[in-house]
């Protein structure tokens, strides 16, 4: 008896939830083409891993931010098919003749799920948090840091993200519905940057804003207790949250999108989102028809596939993913603290010669890799960029197909050496090297097996080093005590400017010699002059151009020796209309406008 | 006995120290920090990581972090969590429960099942039932709890029996306070089982020892020999010497309330103090961990000194003054 009070006391108390008030259609809706629809379905779905807050100033977790997407929307989005930047909240932009200022036009009559208007205001304001300045509480003016820049209150990523070269873009609103940003010189990807960001509710959130607590707010604990207080714009709003089980989303009310015959979407009424551990447990649930949309690891295609028919359900190839698999040597020619050099000088000598990489690029069978280790569920990946990016993808890079005997010629021009079957450099050290990669990732793991096999063919000794992953980021970012590595690259932005710390020498990703003060190398500097080029400049044919150099000079030089790029899997349920699943936007891109037949 | 438990508590403030300074010299040791993970990634700017890493103190050496964190845990602030923006202290608070019922439902079951097969299997000491039980006993001993989940899971998967992890149904806020009550049993039927079943043969082997032992004591015989029935020897004499060394156990138990489902709760997935924990530790988010270090601790000492305590009042012959 005493177990059932306390698994009463265990229930919750019933929120006393504010009634929404629900505003007229907005003047400026936007009309969903697809075929009307009937609202009142309910969407369940897993997700790996918990939240940790629902603020997008601090969130970091994947599952906060495709959370935190549901909720927030944002000035302009992209195409689904195409990629290319088109209208959300603003219907329209200008962009002046010199390039610097963009005017973006609101739609009109758009309200926050809690019925309050949404205004220019909010968008100034949501500016406003990124760059509100730390300042002396007696003379009013902004405090520095030690080395001169500003002290900002809240830093979060949009903070220095946003920033153009260290500077600030300016804000101003023009009138209610109208806005209009400065950039401080000419900012190619401001468009995609700045207009994607999530904006936040001023009504809701000013006074958080100004007693400093604006980072605690929408922490899981609001989640818990007041999830009503999390206004936003996007199609749902939070219902319930139980911390470790599940994320419950309802229809916003006041959504901006209707259909064709007038209905206000989403045609979904709830999201019933279940935390699962991993991807694994996340397919699983998928498998045996539990939810309604997942996307499916390329290793789990198989299994998961013969449930298809049981339980009415469809699972498409998409194509290649963005993500990326690749290995780089250790080219950073300084010292530790004893005075050694971080590579012992005859590899390094051979990391940094580009025949030498060539040569272990055409040593690698990447088929192999793809039938092995992702039974042909991944593509060969020639460069850096990913073809599912087809805009920005360069076909005409030079390719590395499996060459061995490409290979054995340049390591003999080299002055390279088989003694038996045993590769030496030409003062006779032999040729061996250490890779690691995270222990963590299974196809990983596997892949690195399998590069260990193809460079034994070439005489060539690898000794596996599988490390945790942040033992991996501490080697490759502060200790430098490695010799080569292997990782990968999730999407990014879908703009080439995003890769900007990767490629540039004086990137922090910058793999194989991070943070240089000056470009160690010509094709380095060249890249660097490349990249700039394509921050400054608007004109998408040029930064084209410039951006299929930066392609052709990483596959001559291979700073990054590429692999193989997984493919994109994703499944729905057979009972949802309206699915037009694009390479881009997955199956959920149109949610909005998606039903299902109620049950009851 | 008041000096007693005021001693007690006294101890525990070195062990405080030394435990905590110890969780921060490991996380200190530890490769990379909590910031690493957003290192790796490719949009975050570099000024970005430098601006947190000074209001994380993350530039600092773990020593003046340390002391920075006892001036604050001494003004009765526990740190704030990095990866949630909330006070340590709120964020167990929202696990706790979760936590605390499915320790008390294993504590429960496992000692409500184990001392009455410990009786028995000393009553009926060498009997085809003694050697039943102990042959369960040492299987069950030699499971490991993990595994015991993981075969679990592969059970509720198997069968449809039993949901395959978390603590409610996806309909749980649709239900009326009845059915909630009974979708809570429900999904803590395999955790407990998960948990407990170890813990009734380790407790049911000590039980029958103890219980062994007293039947052989000069005060059975007298009882016996007074023409007592049986039963009552065995229940009322027997039992209740026999289970002074249950007392001791029992504080080690208490002592697991809220950190012993760690494992259980990763593998069955269920949502409480463990994950959070497990969590807390893999993304190095230091407060966290430090404050659930510091309730293990807090609550293994409590344990012992409720044990003894116990045992003072069940046992005259047990004093807890020191000698004069």
């Amino acid at each position: 008896m005493g177990f059932l009070v306390l698994l009463a006391a265990g229930c919750d108390p019933v929120l006393e939830r504010p009634q929404a008030v629900v505003a007229a259609i907005p003047t400026d809706a936007k009309i969903e083409a697809f075929a009307v629809g009937i609202h009142g379905a309910t969407v369940v779905e897993t997700i790996p891993g918990d939240l940790a807050t629902l603020n997008p100033l601090v969130n970091e977790s994947a599952a906060g931010s495709a959370a935190i997407g549901r909720i927030l929307d944002s000035l302009i989005t992209l195409d689904p098919e195409t990629g290319a930047v088109i209208p959300n909240l603003a219907k329209s932009w200008d962009i002046s003749e010199d390039n610097l200022q963009y005017t973006f036009h609101l739609r009109r009559g758009v309200h926050w799920s809690d019925g309050q208007p949404f205004t220019a205001e909010d968008v100034v304001f949501t500016w406003g948090t990124f760059f509100a300045k730390e300042r002396d509480p007696v003379t009013g003016e902004p405090l520095r840091t030690e080395n001169g820049t500003f002290q900002y209150r809240y830093n979060s990523r949009s903070t220095f993200g946003q920033m153009i070269n260290g500077q600030e873009p300016l804000v101003e609103l023009l009138d209610d519905y109208t806005v209009r940003f400065t950039t401080p010189e000419v900012y190619a990807p401001f468009l995609l940057f700045g207009g994607g960001v999530e904006l936040l509710p001023k009504h809701i959130l000013q006074g958080a804003f100004e007693d400093g607590t604006l980072m605690d707010q929408w922490s899981v604990d609001t989640a818990i207790q007041e999830p009503w207080k999390i206004v936003g714009l996007n199609m749902f709003v939070l219902e319930s949250y139980r911390p470790g089980e599940r994320i419950v989303f309802k229809r916003n009310p006041n959504y901006w999108k209707i259909d064709s015959a007038g209905q206000r979407l989403p045609y979904v009424e709830r999201i019933i989102t279940k935390i699962v551990q991993d991807v694994n447990s996340s397919n699983v649930a998928f498998a045996q028809g539990l939810t309604d949309f997942e996307s499916i690891a390329p290793d789990n295609v198989a299994w998961v596939k013969r449930g298809e028919a049981r339980f009415d359900y469809t699972i498409l190839d998409m194509g290649p993913s963005s993500t990326t698999n690749f290995i780089w040597f250790n080219l950073n020619p300084g010292q530790r603290a004893d005075n050694q050099p971080y590579v012992a000088p005859h590899k390094f000598a051979w990391f940094n010669d580009k025949r030498f990489r060539q040569a272990i690029s055409y040593g690698i069978n990447r088929e192999g890799i793809i039938r092995g280790v992702y039974f042909n569920r991944a593509d060969i990946l020639h460069g850096y960029v990913s073809p599912k990016r087809k805009f920005w993808y360069n076909d005409q890079i030079r390719k590395y197909g499996f060459l061995p005997d490409r290979s054995r010629a340049l390591f003999a021009e080299l002055g390279f050496e088989y003694r038996g079957k045993d590769l030496y450099d030409a003062e006779g050290n032999r040729v061996a090297f250490a890779l690691m990669t995270n222990s963590n990732n299974g196809l990983r793991v596997e892949m690195a097996t399998v590069f260990k096999e193809n460079m034994a063919a070439l005489g060539i000794e690898v000794e596996l080093q599988f490390l945790d992953f942040n033992t991996i980021i501490n080697k490759t970012s502060d200790s430098f005590d490695y010799e080569a590595c292997m990782l990968g690259l999730g999407g990014g932005a879908p703009d080439p400017y995003a890769g900007k710390d990767i490629l540039m020498s004086g990137g922090r990703l910058h793999f194989t010699n991070p943070q240089q003060a000056a470009p160690s190398t010509q094709w380095e500097a060249r890249i660097d002059e490349l990249m700039r080029s394509i921050g400054r400049h608007t004109d998408v044919e040029k930064r084209k151009a410039d951006f299929f150099e930066v392609q052709a000079i990483m596959a001559e030089e291979q700073p990054m020796i590429f692999l193989v790029s997984a493919k994109d899997f994703v499944g729905y349920r057979n009972r949802w209309e309206n699915i037009q699943p694009t390479a881009l936007g997955g199956v959920t891109w149109n949610l909005e406008s998606l039903w299902a037949e109620v049950d009851e | 006995m008041i000096a007693f438990i005021i001693r007690r508590l006294l101890t525990l403030i070195p062990l405080l120290f030394g435990i905590t300074m110890l969780v921060f010299i490991l996380m200190s040791l530890a490769p990379g920090d909590f910031l690493t993970p957003v290192r790796a990634q490719r949009d975050v700017p570099a000024d970005l990581i430098a601006a947190i890493e000074v209001e994380f103190g993350l530039d600092q050496p773990w020593y003046v972090q340390y002391v920075k964190w006892l001036g604050n845990v001494f003004e009765g602030n526990l740190g704030h969590s990095w990866a949630y923006k909330l006070p340590v202290s709120d964020l167990i608070g929202q696990r706790i429960f979760a936590t605390f019922l499915l320790s008390l439902c294993a504590f429960v079951f496992s000692w409500a099942i184990a001392i009455p097969l410990g009786v028995l299997a000393a009553i009926y000491k060498d009997s085809i039932f003694d050697r039943i039980s102990a042959g369960l006993a040492y299987a069950a001993l030699s499971i490991p709890e993990f595994f015991l989940a993981l075969l679990l899971v592969f059970f509720a998967a198997q069968t449809g029996w039993f949901p395959m992890g978390g603590a409610t149904s996806i309909e749980y806020e649709y239900m009326s306070w009845f059915e909630q009550i009974l979708d809570r049993a429900h999904h803590l039927i395999l955790p407990t089982l998960a948990l407990g079943i170890g813990s009734i043969a380790s407790i049911m082997r000590i039980m029958r020892a103890n219980f062994l032992d007293t039947i052989r004591a000069g005060f059975v015989t007298t009882a016996r020999a007074k023409g007592q029935h049986e039963f009552i020897v065995m229940f009322k004499h027997v039992l209740r010497n026999a289970i002074n060394p249950l007392v001791s156990a029992f504080g080690f138990a208490f002592s697991g309330l809220l950190s012993g489902a760690l494992m259980v709760e990763i593998v069955l997935q269920y949502p409480g103090l463990g994950q959070l924990m497990y969590q807390s530790i893999l993304r190095e988010d230091q407060f966290v961990v430090l404050a659930a270090v510091m309730m293990g601790c807090t609550m293994l000492v409590l344990g012992n000194l409720l044990a003894d305590i116990l045992l003072a009042w069940s046992d005259p012959r047990i004093r807890l003054e020191a000698k004069k």
